[in-house]
């Protein structure tokens, strides 16, 4: 394992010396003192673990295709933005727009997460242990979100097909948002999936997964017909 | 763009390195804007004085007109005069009505402005850098239990002193706001503060938040009710810290248009647009959480 430490360095110092120890060794990577900075770890390409012994600022693995990158504070805005593939863990909580426009891949906050969180995600999975902020979900298209506590308001806003479950509280739902009834087969796969990736400490407080609730697009929304003018002007 | 910082000490100690703290938070995010720079501070209280924070004028001043406001002062009892660039600072006989007060000293010239009254508060901002702030002023060396600051890109009004931040809730002893974001309907809410004869003395849209407060505080309603109804009165983006006599608080707009991050630990609070700010200021182990929108927050000493 190898260490960089972020302490006196540029990011972009930070961000070559990372992209040096992977073309050169491979090997994971720690990176000490982030204290909180922009930028760090962003479009990785490789399938390298990156350990961040701290927090990170804004787009943290953002455009990253591959790697598992573990941030051991918190993280600010953006993070995972556009990620590809790869795994995202935050042990605190994450800024505004965490994993927005996420194609894929897996972005898990042991934390809550901020205002818009997964808007426009494209596929992958977001599992946030925690509480997130309003408009959560806002025009995604596909993949998996996921809020074990309570979700804020306009909960999943206009969106195509991603699929939400939330644990918690949901303060409104957004336009074309409904509740739909969790199968046994979602019950399954959600647990699956929060087994897979909560720290079993973390999963014990959080409520069993047939406790879920499920929220998918109502379809209003996909189509245009003039005689739905109402719906289209409240959406708009 | 802007960024706000503030910092709460919880301990009650009469002498933690305040503006050391609040210097180096804003340093940290003197990218986000180098227009100018500004703190309020809040030191060890006062009894039955006040301390003024006066600018001289938009050039500076003169020797002569320095006299005048001294003078014009020494009817309220003022005393312990100190000049320091563009500011008179000195005490005076504490009065819960301020308006004799400061019609009295801003008549002298129509460029004269009370930047701050306060037991405790000392508003401090120019034009610059932050560390243009501390070459100017020595803010570092201030100690204090609680304090706000602001370093500022101009985006709506233009870049003088008294359109720097922090801004005094103007009348109200111990009040200054740093506010991060654009209220749209500024120049409706300033209109009616202006039909009941409140003097705005920029064009700065953040001055009306201080205003807002100041009216609020006066009525008798609580300090968190009064950030409460920030959220349904004024539109657009903001992300504020409040800072009175004996507390710090945050309020955020409905759209989260703007980060705030703060950290409550059992001694301190420390609140700032970017976490980089804290961890810069604050070493230790501690977690920071993104206020959500809406969210208001009150630390009360």
């Amino acid at each position: 394992m190898a260490e960089i430490d972020a302490a006196g360095r540029s990011t972009r110092e930070v961000n070559a010396a990372i992209r040096k120890l992977i073309a050169e060794a491979g090997t994971d990577i720690t990176v000490l003192n982030p204290g909180a900075r922009h930028n760090l770890a962003v479009a990785i390409l490789s399938g390298v673990r990156i350990r961040i012994a701290g927090s990170a600022g804004y787009y943290c693995g953002g455009l990253g295709d591959g790697a598992s990158i573990e941030i051991e504070g918190s993280a600010g805005w953006g993070l995972a933005e556009s990620m590809l593939s790869g795994t995202i863990r935050v042990h605190g909580g994450a800024g505004s727009g965490t994993a927005a426009a996420l194609r894929n891949g897996t972005v898990v906050v042991h934390g809550d997460a901020a205002a818009r969180l997964g808007v426009s995600m494209k596929g992958g999975e977001v599992i946030v242990a925690g509480n997130c902020g309003y408009m959560a979900g806002f025009m995604a298209q596909k993949g998996t979100l996921i809020v074990c506590g309570d979700a804020g308001e306009a909960f999943a806003d206009s969106m195509y097909a991603t699929v939400c479950y939330v644990g918690g509280k949901i303060a409104s739902l957004g336009t074309d948002a409904v509740l739909s009834p969790m199968d046994p087969g979602d019950s399954e796969r959600l647990d699956a999936t929060l087994s897979a990736y909560l720290p079993a400490e973390l999963r014990r407080t959080k409520p069993a997964a047939a406790d879920f609730k499920k929220v998918v697009a109502g379809r209003k929304l996909w189509n245009f017909d003039n005689r739905e003018w109402r719906i289209w002007r409240e959406a708009l | 763009m802007c960024g706000i910082v503030g910092y709460f000490n919880k301990t009650g100690a009469e002498n933690p390195p305040l503006g050391k703290i609040l210097l180096c938070m804003l340093n940290a995010l003197a990218c986000r804007g180098p227009d100018s720079a500004g703190v309020a501070l809040f030191g060890t209280p006062r009894t039955n004085q006040l301390i003024a924070r006066v600018k001289l004028g938009n050039n500076g001043g003169s020797a002569e007109r320095t006299r005048k406001i001294e003078s014009l002062a020494r009817r309220f009892g003022a005393q312990e005069f100190a000049q320091n660039g563009a500011y008179l600072r000195f005490t005076f006989q504490e009065n819960s009505d301020l308006t004799p007060f400061l019609s009295s000293i801003e008549s002298a010239a129509p460029d004269v402005e009370v930047v701050s009254v306060g037991r405790r508060l000392e508003i401090v901002k120019q034009v610059g850098s932050p560390s243009r702030l501390e070459q100017s002023f020595c803010i570092s060396g201030f100690q204090g239990g609680h304090g706000i600051g602001h370093t500022r890109l101009s985006t709506e009004s233009v870049v003088d002193l008294s359109h720097s931040q922090p801004f005094w809730g103007h009348g109200y002893s111990d009040l200054a706001i740093v506010h991060n974001g654009h209220i749209t309907n500024y120049h409706q809410l300033r209109r009616r503060y202006q039909e009941h004869g409140v003097r705005f003395y920029t064009e700065n849209d953040s001055e009306v938040v201080a205003i807002f407060l100041a009216d609020k505080l006066r009525q008798g309603v609580t300090l968190r009710a009064a950030l409460e109804s920030m959220i349904t009165d004024l539109d657009g983006s903001f992300s504020c810290l409040v800072a009175t006599e004996s507390a710090l608080a945050l309020v955020k707009d409905p759209f989260s248009f703007k980060p705030l991050l703060y950290t409550e630990t059992p001694g301190f609070v420390a609140v700032a647009t970017e976490e980089i700010a804290i961890r810069a200021a604050i070493p230790g182990d501690y977690n920071v959480r993104e206020a959500q929108a809406k969210e208001v927050q009150v630390w009360q000493r």
